[in-house]
Parts: structure tokens; sequence; C-alpha cells
């Protein structure tokens, strides 16, 4: 992948995430609990008893169990589906989606420097809050080219829920958020020999007319041959009526966006990202799903005119897409 | 541990050295991540980190091995006395990895603090894997107790 793909982002796009609050500070879900300690100093193989034993703490001149000091981020986590980073006023979401669009999609925690000042004690209540330190010019890495981005955490401990907390740690967190080597994205299909190849349809008796159509340069869609309602994808039997009995007629390949995606993620190497996907109103009346892989997802638009184009994916097999209309483009 | 007590002094160049841990499991990552609440799939999904994100299986939470790590100063410098710990995952750490944990003194400064003298120590870890390469390089200063 050359350089050229990757600029970076500029100055003028970093400089203002410097010092900006990722969102309101959060308190944990509930009280510290002796047995979050014991889950975690398992998956450790600690065996330290003043982490789970109260006498054996007690007995260090403390009042109860301490949680381990490097627990410190677990307080911060939300858990599987959590919201730790979805709130709306993070403006790590727009720094991400910035990244995202500049191809560097994918991540991975480079450093972590904690602070210890105080325990963390079962019954503790944890309230964090995050900062945005700095986002670092493009880096050249061994993993792919992207941006450093470093936050300050900052914990603080309350036995009342409501009430202020001390201060026990902080976290410095850099993350790399990179494209990596070896891998296309946002580049244009064809250029890759050694890409994977498309994931092939699953052609049988019912559907083989379909695909027969677009070898011949048609978009072919099944015809009821009792009430005349047109129906895709190919099924046996009518959705109106119940008939059987069907025949295809070829579309004009013309029609409007009646919506679209645009899918970012999970990436399958063989196809290009952002990818738009659009569910086109066929103007004869049937509603068809294709990819517009040629079109930037900025002039996507619903209603807009768009025509169907062919592709030759293997010797036997053409697949169809849709472009946006001559002339319609925003 | 509480090995503060079989520490006459603490002088720069002491060493210590531990497997931190054996052949590491997907299990211990499942439980890590259930533990921490960090459930990315790059740490917790195999088919995810193979086939979407192309590495060759799951690894380790950089979390995981720094957990890991302070097991070491803890036992060595005593409970509840770390003050900082923080360094660079240099290398992912993989299912099957066996790791071990190498800490030197590379500091020992006396400061007064809340009217009494006490001795903060300040220590390099670097966590090697059973190919020698680091995974985890850090740094960390600690208060143990005076002897």
């Amino acid at each position: 992948m050359s350089q050229d793909e990757h600029p970076g982002l500029t100055r003028e796009q970093l400089d203002p995430f410097a010092g900006k609050s990722c969102g309101p500070s959060r308190q944990s879900r509930d009280p510290i609990a002796p047995s979050d300690i014991r889950s975690w100093i398992d998956a450790i193989g600690d065996t330290n008893p003043i982490y789970v034993d109260d006498d054996a703490s007690m007995a260090t001149g403390r009042s109860s169990v301490i949680a381990p000091p490097a627990m410190l981020q677990v307080w911060s986590m939300a858990g599987l589906g959590g919201t730790s980073k979805s709130t709306t006023q993070d403006p790590r979401k727009e720094l991400f989606a910035l990244l995202d669009d500049a191809g560097f999609t994918s991540v991975v925690a480079t450093n972590c420097e904690q602070e210890y000042l105080g325990d963390a004690v079962p019954g503790d209540w944890i309230t964090t809050s995050e900062v945005i330190e700095s986002v670092s010019d493009v880096k050249d890495t061994g993993l792919g080219r992207g941006h450093f981005i470093t936050t300050v955490m900052s914990f603080t401990a309350s036995p009342d829920p409501l009430g202020d907390g001390e201060l026990i740690g902080r976290q410095r967190w850099r993350l790399f958020r990179f494209a990596p080597k070896n891998r296309g994205s946002g580049g244009q299909a064809g250029g890759d020999s050694d890409r994977p190849p498309r994931p092939r349809p699953a052609i049988n008796r019912d559907n083989a007319f379909f695909f027969e159509g677009t070898l011949a340069g048609e978009l072919r869609i099944q015809k009821c041959d009792s009430c005349g309602t047109l129906r895709h994808p190919p099924s046996p039997a009518c959705g109106a009526c119940q008939s059987f009995d069907w025949s295809t007629v070829a579309m004009s390949g013309r029609g409007t966006i009646h919506s679209f995606v645009v899918n970012h993620h999970p990436q399958v190497p063989a196809f290009d990202y952002p990818l738009v996907v659009a569910l086109v109103d066929l103007e004869e009346g049937v509603r068809f799903v294709a990819e517009m892989p040629d079109t930037d997802r900025e002039d996507v638009a619903i209603g807009l005119p768009v025509e169907v184009r062919y592709r030759k994916q293997e010797d036997d097999l053409v697949m169809p897409h849709f472009v946006l209309a001559e002339g319609s483009s925003q | 541990m509480g090995s503060a007590s079989t520490n006459s002094s603490w002088s720069v160049g002491a060493t210590k050295s531990d497997v931190l841990v054996k052949e590491l499991t997907r299990a211990q990552i499942v439980m890590y991540a259930g533990a921490s609440g960090d459930y990315i799939p790059l740490h917790t999904d195999e088919v995810y980190a193979k086939e979407v994100a192309g590495y060759p299986s799951v690894f380790a939470h950089g979390m995981l091995t720094m957990g890991l790590a302070g097991v070491l100063l803890t036992d060595w410098f005593g409970d509840g006395t770390l003050r900082t710990f923080g360094g660079r995952f240099r290398n992912q750490v993989w299912p099957g990895d066996t790791l071990t944990g190498h800490a030197e003194i590379v500091a020992v400064t006396s400061v007064e603090e809340n009217g009494a003298t006490i001795e903060i120590v300040e220590a390099t870890l670097d966590v090697v894997n059973q190919d020698g390469a680091v995974v985890f390089q850090a740094t960390a200063s600690a208060a143990p107790a005076l002897s």
C-alpha cells in the first residue's frame, strides 16, 4: 500500500481534539464488590490474600481488603454492550470517524501508565473522567501507518454514590489507529492479484435464470404467470397468489434509491470500503439490493436515479451493481 | 510476597525475575475479558481475530500482561506500596506464550513525606516471551517499607 493512499490528517484537523473532555465523568455501575476483585486475581493468578481476605489485610493495618493496583482501569469499563464510548458528547466518536474515513481503521493499545494515589476498596463507587491529551502526526510503524491518540483518565473513589470522591489514581493510555499493511482499504477493485476472491452465490434451479440473465447483460426478474406480480429475490411461489407458475422478464435496469447503507465493518478483504449498498426501486415496481462500489458515499442519497451495470466476477459469473444515473450527482 | 521485611535495604542493581504465566491459555484470556469488562473481539473471538482482523489467533489484552507483571512488583515491594507503574506494549502476547518478568532497581532516593523520611525505589521491568522478545517494557516506582 502506498503512503499516498493514507496521507494522514492535518494539524488543523487534529489540534481541536487536544484537551477536550471525553464526555461527562462516569460512575461505575455498582460499588466495588469483593467478587469483582476475586474474578480479576483469578484471571491474573495472583494469590496474595490481602485482596480477598479481610483478616490478612487487617493484619497489614488496613481496614479491609483492597483492590490490586493494576486493576485500576477495570473500574472504567462498561462491560459487554456497555455505553462507555457511546455518549454523543464524546469527541472521540468524531475523531475516530475522521480516522476511519482517512483509512485508519485498525486499533492497538501501545502504552499504559498508571499512577496510584490511594486504595480502592469494596464498597467504593468509582468515578472516571477522561481527557484527550494529544493526537500525533501521522507515523509509520511496523504495523502500518497511523496516528497515536493519548488520553488521561482520572479515578476518584467514594463510599457514597453521591459524595465527592477522593482521587485514587490516574491512567495515561495511548492507542494507535492505523491502516494495516497488506490489507486494502479504500482502493478500487481489480488491482490486487493476491486478493481473495469474492464470495460466489449459491446457484440453484430457482435462481439460475437470474445469473443466466446477468451473463447475457440482462436484469431478469420473476413474474407470476397467474397474477402478473413481479418478485425478487427468486422464489418458487408467488407471494401474492401462491401460484407456482412463473416466467421472467428483463428489467430496464433503471430505478431510484429507496434506501442505502454504508458498510465500514466488519470488512471482508474481497470488497472495498466504505461500501455503499443500495435498496433500489426498479422502475417496473420491484425492489432490488446491490452494491454501488464505484460511487462515493457522499454522492448517494435516497430518491436519486440509478442504472444497473455488470461486472464479470469469474468466467461464468457476472454480478450486477448500480451507478448513479447520468446527471444525477449532487 | 511481603518480601519487604526480608530486604535489609533497597539497593540499585538488585534484581528479581519471575515466571508470570506458563503457556497462556485462551481460557485465561477469556477470564481476563470477563474480569476486566474488556470484550474487544480481538481478544475473545477467534473467528473475528483470524478472518476479519487477519491475525493468527486471538491475543491477550495488554492489560492482562500488565496485571501479570504487577504481581512481580507487589510481591517484591510489598502490598499497597506501588506509586506508579506503566510501560509500552512492544509485542503481542499469544495463547501458548510463557512470560517472564525481569525487574531491576535503577534508583533509590530518600524523600520527606508527611514528616517522615521514606525511600522511593524506581525500577525497570521487562516482560519477555519464550523467544526472548520483549512484550512489555515498563517502569515503576514504589515506597516499600523500611526494614
